[in-house]
């Protein structure tokens, strides 16, 4: 479990580095994700313990991204004037994302639809 | 005028001083959350983030905590967002060595996905007259939270209200896939999950695992390629359109 963690570490760390220095418009841990991939990809397997704390991670994901949502309550009255606007922006989105993504997948797979 | 043990507003004042209260909020409050989650049989509208959200912003307001002050204890929680974001590589990975011979038609799929979220979402909230502030939440509002507040960090956007906007998009895509995709009639569980995925990223990642394994692994590729491709284009959009 350790060992996985520590390869995560080191992937964010170099991530952060190369964002730093070359990209910097790009968030760090995403380069560091993109490292991680071509690593595996060289190496050709996942290691059992990357693979335990990544499930973790995977499985709490939620849980990370409370802190930052919780700032909602410093936006609270700013979104209530514009609840509508909200409401009807996201439901309409992800609706039609959804929609666009499945329409053009399905269009493209030139295999029969199972 | 001296109390043999400390009054209570004593031991108050020292757990509200150290990062230890936030930190006991934080967790409790997602335990509650996945517990009731659970409960309901995993219906997607019990969200556990979003109860646990609710249960946190309910419980600073009422013990008149800043959110600053909160924020302070709970950024260690906060911290590992970076790191579960690397930590991704691994389901993109194992989806990567399974899609052999889809890559174009799902990359295709995901520019075209990825666009449309934005156009919309964008869009309609100028259109109804929203305040720049919560325009700027919408643009990486269906990449992965941690990748999007990343994004909005650094297109100087709103981190706090992309990450609402975040969870409440993949609770809505959670709720939603299901009568969107029986009306357009779509049959493969591929196909149905990497939609899912690209629309609701984590959220709508587990509930197409909780539906189908298939459609589990290429939600979370999609919802990875997603975070990948979007941190690459999103702030460089914003910066042409913004």
């Amino acid at each position: 479990m350790i060992a996985g963690l520590v390869q995560i570490l080191l992937f964010q760390g170099l991530g952060e580095l190369v964002a730093k220095f070359f990209l910097p418009l790009i968030p760090g841990p995403v380069v560091g994700l993109v490292l991680l991939v071509a690593w595996l990809r060289w190496r050709g397997s996942v290691p059992a313990t990357l693979d335990g704390v990544a499930t973790a991670f995977a499985q709490n994901l939620g849980l990370l991204f409370i802190p930052a949502a919780v700032g909602v309550v410093m936006y609270w009255p700013q979104l209530r004037s514009h609840a509508f606007a909200i409401a009807a922006a996201l439901v309409a989105s992800v609706v039609a994302t959804m929609a666009v993504t499945a329409l053009v997948l399905r269009a493209l797979a030139k295999e029969p639809a199972e | 005028m001296t109390p043999p043990i400390p009054a209570i507003h004593e031991i108050w004042v020292y757990l509200s001083g150290s990062p230890l209260l936030a930190l006991i909020l934080t967790l409790s409050a997602y335990q509650l959350g996945v517990m009731a989650y659970e409960r309901s049989g995993r219906n997607p509208i019990a969200n556990p983030v979003l109860i646990a959200i609710v249960l946190v912003a309910v419980s600073i307001t009422a013990i008149d905590m800043p959110y600053a002050k909160y924020f302070e204890g709970a950024q260690f929680v906060h911290f590992l967002l970076g790191t579960a974001t690397v930590a991704l590589a691994v389901p993109v990975y194992k989806g990567l060595v399974a899609l052999r011979g889809r890559v174009f038609p799902m990359l295709a799929a995901l520019l075209a996905g990825g666009a449309t979220s934005i156009v919309v979402a964008v869009g309609l909230a100028k259109l109804l007259g929203a305040d720049a502030a919560i325009v700027g939440g919408f643009w990486a509002k269906s990449v992965t939270a941690p990748i999007a507040m990343g994004i909005a960090e650094r297109s100087l956007l709103s981190p706090t209200l992309t990450a609402v906007f975040a969870v409440s998009t993949g609770i809505l895509g959670a709720i939603l896939v299901r009568v969107t995709m029986d009306t357009l009639g779509m049959k493969s569980w591929w196909q149905r999950g990497f939609a899912l995925g690209v629309a609701a990223h984590g959220i709508g990642t587990s509930r197409a695992f909780s539906v189908h394994p298939e459609a589990g692994t290429y939600a979370s590729l999609g919802m990875g390629l997603h975070g990948v491709l979007g941190a690459v284009l999103i702030p460089v959009a914003v910066r042409f359109v913004a």
